[in-house]
């Protein structure tokens, strides 16, 4: 990789002005940029708002998994739905890739909550349903299709309905699926709160592990400390309601060294985390007392 | 799928026992009334007068002429009757404003039943074959849209999502999420329409039509030949058994059951 240009192209980022001048530079302008994001929702009952986002800005770059936690009810999953393109935003900019989000698009993937695949079909054809939608001819569908569902495990599971699955499968199945899509950038709100605990902590090493393999920019939303800490690169701490950027929490270490085995002994690990929950707790301190 | 297919067929020889058992025990008692009563050619003529009755039929060749006339009236009126439905119900479920506004209209509409909108009919097209296939169309329409309408609905507003999100059109949309979504309901909303169908078909060629099995029990009746009504009686109720045995249940078992949005 060119130093020289990424030098550039920080230097121009500084001053607000991103110029994309040539491929070399590609690797340092960012995936997703949010800037100024304000969002309230509208209480058609009361007449009153509900003022959910303030004044986010963000920057995901190519490769990079940046996790959010906040207390509950901050804004999480509203900036989500609004990268999703699910949720209509008026007040400030959210673009993937130079292009401004205004709806759902393939460019964006998304691992919801709730699992989310389709109980009528099976999990190859839920895997593969993003590349049917494009059009994609089915001998290549199939090839990609079973790439990815040896990425996530589902090895002989191919021809099951999601209702004969594990929860911890099902949401393999909805990674799997947001993988083959290959969007440019992928979102996932909370997708490990609704597994056991131990389902939860294998999920974790897949996602780092599928995080190393394809090396995809990832925005993960979580209520767990322990997991952003464990995921991410950078974990960004929202306030209470509104939600505001309150602190963006750095975590040098290579995926390699990310398992459950070394993490607890790692003093980059602990030193992250203590700081988000320091950080989590005071707000979480504040929204009971509102 | 081999479990599936003995499932089925256990299925099968259990109902086939019942069956027959049940079928004997009515025969032996029908009979058993019949001898005892008075006059039962005219009040209740025994099994035997029946199929004696319908052996006549058949040599003259109006039993199968009458039934093949309210069949094809029934596939056919029921026929366009779902495929204008589903995709109504489908379409009008795609935008829930539209569909929270159409959604009481429905229902009032697909309370009227067949029966009560009878007489309107009359009144427009006289007794014709274009009344009676009217009415069937009316009663098979409004169920299964009315019940297509109230699946799409229900179905998890994150299967959409997880669909718009892959970048799916309304077209596809539709196709993908909300006609399976919307099966369980398309499946009752079709019994609903068949079943009402079929009432319409035998209650429209008794009132307004010449021909088909509705007539003959309509004049088995006025000429006191009892035994021909009761084989008109019999004929509908085994058609409806074989219909729903042999054609909607497996659509049933291939679709919800299969993908566990059902339990059985
Ligand atoms: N559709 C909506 N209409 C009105 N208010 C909403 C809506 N969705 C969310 N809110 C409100 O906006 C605020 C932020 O909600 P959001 O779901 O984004 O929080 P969150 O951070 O994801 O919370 P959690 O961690 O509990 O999932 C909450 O106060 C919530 O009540
Ligand atoms: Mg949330």
């Amino acid at each position: 990789m060119d130093d020289g240009g990424r030098e550039v192209a920080r230097a121009r980022h500084c001053c607000n002005e991103i110029i994309i001048t040539g491929a070399a530079m590609n690797s340092m302008t960012p995936k997703l940029v949010v800037e100024g994001l304000t969002h309230y929702y509208p209480d058609e009952y009361t007449g009153e708002s509900v003022h959910a986002l303030e004044d986010i800005n963000l920057e995901l770059y190519e490769g990079e998994l940046v996790s959010v936690v906040g207390p509950s009810g901050c804004g999480k999953s509203t900036l989500l739905n609004i990268l999703a393109g699910l949720l209509p935003y008026k007040i400030g900019t959210a673009s993937v890739d130079g292009n401004v989000i205004h709806g759902p698009g393939p460019d964006r993937g998304v691992v919801f909550q709730e699992h989310a695949i389709l109980p009528w079909r099976t999990v190859a054809k839920n895997i593969g349903h993003g590349l049917e939608i494009r059009r994609v001819p089915q001998a290549e569908r199939e090839k990609r299709v079973q790439e990815f569902i040896d990425l996530v495990g589902l090895t002989g599971f191919e021809d099951k309905f999601p209702h004969e699955l594990s929860g911890g499968m099902k949401q393999r199945c909805q990674v799997a699926r947001t993988l083959c899509s290959d969007p440019v950038v992928m979102l996932m709100d909370e997708p490990f709160a609704a597994v056991d605990a131990q389902t939860r902590i294998t999920l974790q090493e897949e996602l780092n592990r599928i995080a190393m393999a394809t090396h995809k920019t990832i925005l993960f939303i979580t209520h767990s400390v322990e997991e952003a800490a464990f995921l991410a690169d950078r974990c960004l701490v929202f306030s209470a309601r509104p939600g505001r950027l309150k602190e963006i929490v750095k975590i040098d270490i290579p995926r390699e060294q990310r398992n459950w085995t070394n993490m607890n002994d790692n003093a980059i690990f602990i030193s992250a985390r203590d700081r988000i929950l320091a950080s989590v707790r005071e707000e979480v301190s504040i929204a009971v007392e509102e | 799928m081999d479990r599936l297919w003995w499932h089925f067929q256990q299925l099968l020889k259990i109902d086939a026992m019942n069956l027959v058992i049940l079928v004997i025990v009515v025969l032996i008692g029908w009979t058993i009334i019949s001898e005892t009563i008075p006059n039962p050619a005219r009040y209740l003529p025994s099994p035997l007068a029946v199929s004696l009755s319908s052996v006549d039929m058949l040599v003259k060749g109006l039993l199968p002429s009458y039934y093949s006339d309210t069949l094809v009236r029934l596939i056919i009126g029921s026929s366009i009757g779902l495929a204008a439905g589903i995709p109504f119900g489908l379409l009008l479920g795609l935008n829930k404003t539209v569909a929270d506004m159409f959604h009481p209209m429905m229902n009032f509409f697909q309370s009227v039943s067949g029966i009560a909108i009878f007489p309107i009919v009359v009144i427009w097209w006289g007794n014709s074959d274009t009344t009676v296939l009217a009415v069937i169309l009316y009663t098979s329409f409004f169920p299964i849209a009315f019940n297509v309408l109230s699946g799409v609905r229900e179905i998890p507003i994150r299967y959409v999502n997880a669909a718009r999100t892959m970048g799916a059109s309304r077209y596809q949309i539709m196709k993908d999420v909300l006609f399976p979504g919307a099966m369980p309901h398309i499946a009752t909303g079709s019994r609903l329409s068949i079943g009402f169908a079929w009432r319409a078909v035998i209650a429209g060629e008794m009132l307004a039509g010449r021909q088909g099995l509705g007539w003959m029990i309509f004049t088995g009746q006025d000429a006191d030949r009892t035994a021909e009504v009761i084989l008109g009686m019999v004929m509908i109720g085994l058609t409806w058994i074989i219909l729903d045995h042999y054609l909607l249940r497996p659509i049933e078992a291939d679709t919800i059951e299969r993908w566990g949005l059902v339990q059985r």
